[in-house]
């Protein structure tokens, strides 16, 4: 029977895990009273649903809608005057949704927080770039690497994938080594479609050895001319060692340095 | 002979042509002094830049979802080809993360090596911009000395790990080797003589230097507020008077025990900047010298004790069963962080590095998020360079200090 | 009276060498490998090392261009990306005939640790390359090493370049 591989994650997964082993999870901690992330709390109220501590980061679950509000806030009452990061995660295939999280910096307290919200495949999320400039960028390349589109960016289109490029490339479904258009992309950009032919697939496999290629592989002993003919067998050659070049291995002769000169 | 082919411009709808006096002119993919494969296109009224519009993704290589499809220790050699000019800074960047999701901490004395080479890699990465600053303004001679210690200082890197410039010398809770015998002195002696040449090269030929001045005051301004609010980070933020460094602020490894000081600038200009590099090599050399003496003091261990996540060493491996065992299960299936995610930021030669790691208890990572200081500089390019003189366009370029490697990941 | 007549015989040599013209030419164009200057990735970093003061480039007759029409040798160090890839091609086809390539580094060779979506497989997929320098990233050594080899593979051709096939590009 063939393996059943799950086509909504298609990435990397371990080959065998114990039937009873369950991941633990990081300890989460309360925000302690009168702390610096007490007040920021204090400031958003009602709108952040879940808050903990997670290694050293206050994790601020809120509502989609709301995330240009609430980032506002902190920056402007609480002093996250920097948003060092943001991105998300593919939850498309357990929960259908994307994680989003902004990554914030209070450069006065030296505190950060991250500010997590859940989008439904689909929904678009409102741009931050009038609060942070650097969302710009940011924004761009979520939309490029997830397809998720912001609302009132400047300039939303691709970043580092190329413009006619098909799919979104961190999505889960979205394969290692790319689909079908992203393996003959340059051929089909360069050369066009019918030179697919003449170019020939890529090799993936990065062990794979043909036998008889004499352009790319020679076996030791076996030595052929460069792209001679040997679906009729080779000759064994015995093996010896260049004279011509730089040093002479035959011969003793070779001086190791005991330092660098 | 060349075979004819149906390769077509391709310029992305753009108009070169225009009605109006603006010329719009594009600058790489592969361009010598845009450090790499930036593609600027620029439009120009007369020699002034109305309109830039930094293009990147020329050297996206997925190494993002190459993280979601390897283990957590497959992944670190890839992390070296990030930024690629100061290899040891992402290793330990993508490290530490790692490690603060495992909760465990280095030994003694790996601190002390990693922390060495995180300071060498910085002056690698400063020499090195140094020198293609000053090879972009149009100082060769610059370029030639700054090789010629950055040579020096990757014999180093090579004595300790073999390789001159993808080192994955740090590796996930600690190092995989001791400093070779003498090492130390050869750093002690390195140390005189960046601090020399700073003195006696660098700081002769460039900073009262007439021409370097006159290319690079009051060229590319950026307010404090300007650079915050692109996310600038390392020496472009400290360049604009911030005083923000994460080996101070939020000290990781052993910067808190070490005593040195972060050089700030409130020029905002490109001058402030470049005099920020080379006092951050004269504080690094300060590090180095202070680590020395550290280093004997410590207990010979190298790697965490954790066998669940870190495979024991060599020794125990060949002569204890359950040590076996273990490195057999991290080797063929990987260690299995718990779930969590984590955010560790880390002060590289460029600004803050720092890995966002979302784990969901399997063997490979479920997101990893790197942020690269040079992603959010590019960004900032689209607006400083708006204003400005074309001929000042690569002295912008060459003060941001971007590394494509990690812009485009 | 001055001796007006050069005594060719002399014993300080033949001032006349005699050679075919394949040599000549090839003497003067392996002599003279002007790269250009197509960093891409990190091997680009090792490519600047080997033109700066340690390693020095020049000495061997190699001088990096910036403009391709000025170059001789592509010396491709780097990841190929496939948003680059076209532009790799467009500078291979600006250059001058005769020129070479030097695939410098696995990812430009194979596509290296990189087997992912976005980088191409091989440079050999878009362009006919002559030597493939191995190593992740190879030292300066190693480039020198490869430089010298296509210098003795350019001796060994025939100077009309209509003659040299590239033999391992399928497509050409």
């Amino acid at each position: 029977m063939r393996k059943y591989t799950p086509k909504d994650n298609v990435q990397g997964k371990s080959y065998y895990t114990d039937r009873f082993w369950v991941a633990p999870r990081v300890p989460r901690m309360e925000v302690e009273e009168g702390s610096h992330f007490a007040n920021v709390l204090k400031a958003l109220g009602k709108k952040a649903k879940e808050t903990y501590i997670e290694i050293g980061t206050l994790v601020i679950h809120i509502d989609a809608k709301k995330n240009l509000e609430i980032i506002k806030i902190l920056k402007e009452k609480c002093g996250y005057t920097q948003c060092s990061e943001q991105s998300a995660v593919d939850y498309l295939a357990n929960d259908g949704e994307f994680e989003l999280f902004y990554q914030l910096l209070n450069i006065t307290e030296a505190k950060r927080i991250r500010v997590v919200c859940r989008l439904k495949k689909g929904a678009a999320i409102e741009s931050i770039t009038p609060l942070f400039k650097s969302a710009n960028f940011a924004e761009r390349e979520m939309f490029d690497m997830f397809g998720i589109y912001v609302n009132n960016h400047p300039f939303l289109k691709r970043i580092l994938m190329p413009d006619d490029w098909h799919g979104h490339p961190l999505l889960k479904t979205y394969p290692l080594h790319g689909d079908e258009a992203a393996s003959w992309y340059e051929v089909d950009k360069i050369f066009g479609k019918e030179y697919r032919d003449v170019i020939g697939p890529e090799n993936r496999d990065p062990s794979r050895i043909d036998r008889y290629d004499t352009k790319r592989f020679s076996r030791v002993g076996y030595e052929v001319p460069f792209g001679a003919d040997i679906s009729e067998g080779e000759k064994e050659n015995p093996i010896e060692y260049s004279e011509t070049i730089l040093v002479d291995y035959t011969k003793d002769s070779g001086k190791q340095l005991d330092e660098r000169r | 002979m060349q075979q004819p082919n149906k390769l077509t411009p391709f310029f992305e709808n753009l108009n070169f042509e225009r009605d109006d006096n603006t010329m719009v002119i594009n600058f790489g993919p592969q361009h010598p002094s845009a450090h790499g494969q930036l593609r600027l296109v620029l439009e120009l009224e007369g020699e002034q830049v109305v309109k830039a519009y930094p293009d990147i993704g020329y050297l996206h290589r997925g190494i993002e979802k190459m993280a979601e499809n390897m283990t957590y220790n497959e992944f670190l050699p890839t992390t070296d080809r990030l930024d690629y000019i100061a290899s040891t800074s992402n290793n330990y960047a993508y490290a530490l993360a790692v490690e603060k999701l495992l909760g465990i901490e280095a030994p003694r004395r790996a601190q002390v090596i990693r922390t060495m080479l995180l300071e060498l890699n910085r002056i690698i990465s400063h020499l090195f911009f140094i020198a293609t600053h000053a090879l972009d303004v149009g100082a060769m001679s610059v370029f030639l000395y700054a090789f010629r210690e950055r040579e020096f200082a990757m014999d180093l890197m090579e004595d300790y790990c073999g390789a001159r410039l993808t080192h994955s010398a740090v590796r996930i809770g600690g190092v995989p080797l001791d400093l070779p015998s003498g090492w130390v002195e050869k750093l002690a002696s390195f140390c005189s003589k960046v601090e020399y040449e700073l003195e006696h090269t660098y700081n002769a030929l460039l900073q009262e230097n007439r021409i370097w001045k006159m290319r690079l005051e009051n060229v590319g301004v950026i307010s404090a507020e300007e650079a915050l609010s692109w996310g600038c980070t390392g020496p472009m933020l400290r360049g604009s008077g911030v005083n923000w460094d994460i080996r101070k602020e939020e000290p990781y490894e052993l910067y808190s025990e070490l005593d040195f000081d972060i050089p700030v600038s409130d020029r905002c200009d490109s001058y402030g900047r470049y005099r920020l590099y080379m006092e951050e090599m004269g504080q690094s050399v300060r590090i180095l010298r202070q680590l020395i003496p550290m280093y004997s003091k410590t207990e010979p261990q190298l790697m965490a004790h954790a066998p669940q996540y870190i495979s024991a060493p060599k020794e125990e491996i060949m002569t204890q069963n359950y040590a076996l065992m273990q490195h057999f299960v991290l080797v063929t299936q990987g260690m299995r962080p718990p779930k969590g995610e984590v955010y560790v930021p880390t002060e590289s030669p460029k600004g803050e590095l720092g890995f966002y790691i979302k784990s969901e208890g399997e063997p490979y990572a479920y997101r990893l998020k790197c942020r690269a200081p040079s992603f959010f500089h590019t960004g900032l390019l689209q607006e400083i360079l708006v204003g400005t003189y074309i001929a000042d366009v690569v002295t912008i370029i060459g003060t941001t200090n971007i590394v494509f490697g990690e812009v485009d990941r | 009276m001055a001796q007006h007549q050069v005594n060719y015989a002399s014993a300080a040599g033949l001032p006349i060498a005699l050679t075919s013209v394949d040599k000549l030419v090839n003497w003067g164009r392996s002599n003279s490998l002007w790269p250009l200057t197509y960093g891409l990735a990190c091997c680009a970093i090792e490519m600047m090392a080997s033109g700066a003061s340690r390693y020095d480039f020049d000495r061997m007759g190699t001088i990096f261009r910036a403009s391709p029409r000025q170059a001789d040798v592509m010396i491709l160090a780097g990841t190929l990306s496939k948003k680059h890839s076209e532009f790799a091609r467009r500078l291979y086809d600006q250059m001058t005939e005769p020129k070479w390539v030097i695939s410098m580094g696995s990812c430009a060779n194979t596509g290296g640790m990189f087997n992912t979506y976005a980088t191409v497989q091989g440079v050999d997929r878009i362009i006919p390359v002559d030597i493939y320098l191995p190593g992740c990233a190879p030292r300066p050594e190693t480039l020198q090493y490869a430089l010298m080899m296509l210098q003795k593979k350019i001796r060994r051709e025939s100077a009309n370049m209509n003659n040299n096939t590239k033999n391992n590009l399928r497509l050409v």
